[in-house]
């Protein structure tokens, strides 16, 4: 049943792709899936993203929504108290897993700076392993990889983007995406659109451009290059003299829009204000691009002047839902600030502010939508207890928006900082000095349509490192900040299982194979797939 | 003004008891509480002996490994300590320190353990204890911040709140007594916060909270806080070991006194804050 299942959905995807001259009469059509399954399951098509297959995570956030939900049912609330280890890959690294792991063709990728392992998905096997050579780029962390028919990508710690045979993890190709001498890095997990490879860079430490690029997937090719603050002596540059507004996470998409969505960063000089006056313009926002051009259809500001170093960078949740009585596109965001915007995503129009964690840094929100910042809680001299702190009330790990409950899961943090600028901390790079004071972790069930809690779960420590998974079953998947990986009833945020497998640090998944549904959680410097038991 | 008060997580069992000798348990004398940050760099206790060469490509690993925790100059960044004011760094010889420190890193406070080739460790030594000696003689555009940049506060008005707001468990003649010659400028400032902080280094942690587990047979037992979560209590008991049970096992309280300052943080203005350190300034 759910090999016929997966094959058929392969097919779809396959034909859709493939075949879209009129087919005539089921039993041609039944001929074509035939003989399409074995060819489509050894290349990842994109169009595939479109309606991913229940047997695999092919791209970041699991699709284009950015709801990482997954419809598989097989793990209910009554029976995830019997779930069991499946097995461990532990890659023999120091660095902790952060990335989502991505799993096309029985194959999981899963990455760590300079680093991608090919796993057998069935049996935590690796496949194989490559290695990017010793270099001077930023090595804080990697969020993951992309598949496209029969290559994986890897962005490096220099700014590189690779293109790897997902067969044997052979090089094709190797493309520089930015300048890592001047102070660019990427942890990026990029983003397939059709024959666009959408590609993110970091860069907190220099005054450096924003920018997001797109690659053509087969021949690393440049496409386009967005800026969120401009080049230098760039006329009409709206910015303000701000640079930053790194889009460093993976967007999200729209096909019916044909719009991405991504979030941009902080801007820089991050703490020192007064050099760059205005808002800032497009750092700490969602922006809504033309994936085929890079052209910007809209923007909205989440922290105009940024003195915080709070991106606007957290994953863009796409939901169709009804809004204030009509059915509407929605853009949701729980953003690093501390506040919980709704968007209209065709037209970027705020339809919703709230706070979801302590925030005391705005002074009122403005007719648009955004929090004004409160000029006496910009960093100064003698320090401004602010909250959140820089870590955020939240981070980029995964959210979840769970369709059955309308709740949007959120690990948020309540915290205080103190932030510090005088002029001789200089208008570069940090510019600043901040402390962390306290800060705890909470796992928020939002309301969609107000940002109301609908249930908290404490979660045992600091700033929580797990993204969230829900499924159409009504489980909830994270970590605590503390050792365990947990599994609640999404309704009411109860718990129904945990293991003390380690910190978790990334984003769970969740994938059915031979009819067994696996649950994939990094704890540590290991990955650990749940399922439940079975016969032998 | 939007101010959202701090959303408190509903302990079953918490309670919060007596008077605070957090501030004032902890730390005698400047260096065990200073924070890198304000404390000017003491000699390092030996001559490091260095390459330059040593020293150059120490830079481009420390950038790569280490520059995005602790800025590429050492002087601190994203969430990581300023090392060229760290005490570890300052007692350091050779790497005799940083090198086991590398190699094991510190996971209670985000830092990974490395496995890096040993000539890469020790150019990284070398060129933290570089950007030591040169921190030592540079003067402005550093992320410092020092006692004097928070004389902002009003000793009197500091007064006044702290005996609304702190003196429930406080007192000056008694655990705050001296307080200001043990601690100043940021770490005093961060301690007063929350004693537990630390993040940054504001001074040892605060003595852990008294813990009483009483088991399903009835029987009780008391110890300090060693580790807890959603599903375990621990603790160390009177005679030094440590005893854990399931939650779901028995039923405990925590002694937790520091929650009276995590429910001022929503509440303090930033000029309550100055006074209130103005007046501990006093208390000498």
């Amino acid at each position: 049943m759910t090999c016929w299942r997966t094959c058929r959905r392969f097919a779809d995807a396959y034909v859709g792709a493939a075949f879209r001259r009129p087919v005539q009469g089921g039993l041609k059509t039944a001929l074509y899936i035939l003989l399409a399954a074995p060819a489509a399951a050894q290349s990842v098509d994109p169009s595939a993203l479109l309606k991913p297959p229940a047997d695999s995570w092919l791209t970041y956030h699991g699709d284009y929504s950015g709801r990482h939900h997954s419809p598989l049912r097989q793990i209910t609330p009554d029976n995830v108290g019997q779930l069991g280890l499946a097995w461990v890959f532990q890659t023999g690294q120091t660095q902790q897993i952060k990335a989502t792991p991505i799993v096309a063709n029985g194959v999981i990728y899963l990455t760590t700076p300079d680093n991608i392992w090919a796993v057998d998905a069935r049996n935590g096997r690796q496949l194989w392993r490559y290695s990017y050579p010793m270099n001077d780029g930023f090595h804080i962390g990697h969020r993951g990889a992309a598949v496209y028919k029969d290559s994986v990508f890897l962005t490096t710690p220099d700014a590189h983007l690779i293109a790897l045979d997902a067969r044997d993890g052979t090089v094709k190709w190797n493309v520089v995406i930015a300048d890592a001498k001047k102070g660019y890095w990427s942890t990026n997990a990029p983003l397939l659109i059709r024959n666009h490879l959408i590609v993110g860079v970091s860069g907190d430490f220099d005054n450096l451009p924003g920018i997001l690029r797109s690659f053509d997937p087969d021949t690393g090719k440049a496409q386009w290059t967005f800026y969120s603050t401009p080049p230098p002596d760039t006329p009409g540059a709206v910015s303000g003299g701000a640079t930053g507004g790194q889009m460093w996470m993976t967007g999200t998409y729209d096909p019916d829009l044909n719009l991405l969505f991504v979030g941009t960063g902080n801007p820089t000089p991050v703490l020192n204000g007064e050099v760059r006056p205005g808002d800032n313009r497009w750092t700490c926002s969602i922006v809504a691009l033309n994936p085929d051009t890079g052209t910007l259809a809209w923007g909205f500001q989440a922290s105009p002047h940024d003195t915080h170093d709070w991106d606007a960078a957290e994953v863009p949740v796409l939901v169709d839902a009804e809004f204030g009585g009509a059915q509407r596109k929605l853009l949701l965001q729980a953003s690093r600030n501390g506040y919980y915007f709704v968007l209209d995503r065709t037209t970027g129009k705020n339809l919703l502010t709230t706070p979801f964690a302590a925030a005391n840094w705005a002074s009122s929100v403005d007719e648009a939508g955004r929090p004004q910042p409160n000029p006496a809680k910009e960093p100064s001299r003698d320090g401004r207890l602010v909250a959140p702190d820089e870590a955020g009330g939240t981070n980029y790990r995964s959210p979840s928006f769970d369709p059955a409950t309308g709740l949007l899961l959120v690990s948020a943090h309540d915290a205080y900082g103190i932030y510090f600028f005088k002029k001789e901390h200089g208008k570069y790079g940090w510019a600043g000095a901040d402390y962390g004071v306290y800060g705890h972790g909470v796992l928020r069930a939002l309301d969609y349509k107000t940002g109301q809690p609908r249930w908290s779960h404490d979660l045992h420590g600091g700033a929580g490192a797990a993204g969230v998974l829900t499924t159409a079953s009504g489980v909830t998947f994270t970590g605590d900040s503390a050792n365990s990986a947990i599994a609640l009833r999404t309704s009411d945020g109860s718990t129904l299982w945990h293991s003390g497998i380690g910190r978790v640090g990334n984003s769970p998944i969740t994938y059915e194979l031979d009819g067994r549904q696996y649950v994939l959680l990094g704890g540590g410097t290991s990955l650990f797939a749940f399922a439940l038991p079975q016969a032998r | 003004m939007i101010l959202v008060p701090l959303m408190r997580v509903v302990q079953i069992t918490v309670l919060i008891l007596g008077c605070m000798a957090a501030l004032a348990a902890q730390g005698r004398g400047r260096g065990q509480g200073a924070s890198p940050a304000s404390v000017r760099p003491t000699p390092a206790t030996a001559p490091q002996g260095f390459s330059r060469e040593q020293i150059d490509s120490g830079r481009t690993r420390f950038a790569a490994q280490c520059g995005f925790c602790h800025g590429r100059d050492a002087a601190g960044g994203e969430g990581g300590t300023d090392l060229t004011r760290s005490a570890l760094v300052g007692t350091d010889v050779g790497g005799d320190k940083i090198r086991p420190l590398l190699r094991s890193g510190r996971p209670d406070k985000g830092m990974p353990a490395f496995t890096l080739a040993d000539a890469d460790v020790t150019a990284i030594v070398a060129f933290i204890h570089d950007q030591r000696e040169q921190a030592a003689n540079a003067t402005g555009n550093r992320r410092t911040v020092d006692a004097g940049d928070l004389q902002t506060g009003n000793a009197d008005a500091g007064r006044r709140y702290f005996d609304t707001a702190c003196a429930r468990c406080h007192s000056a003649t008694g655990d705050l007594k001296g307080v200001a010659a043990r601690y100043e400028g940021l770490p005093l400032l961060q301690r007063m916060l929350y004693p537990g902080s630390g993040g940054r280094g504001a001074g040892p942690a605060p003595k852990p909270p008294a813990v009483r587990v009483t088991q399903r047979d009835g029987q009780v037992v008391t110890g300090t806080l060693a580790y807890r979560d959603e599903f375990t209590i621990s603790i160390t008991d009177p005679n030094g070991w440590r005893r854990s049970w399931p939650t779901s096992q028995v039923t405990y309280t925590v002694d937790d006194r520091l929650q009276a300052h995590v429910e001022q943080l929503g509440k303090y203005t930033d000029g309550d804050m100055h006074d209130v350190l103005a007046y501990l300034q006093t208390l000498r």
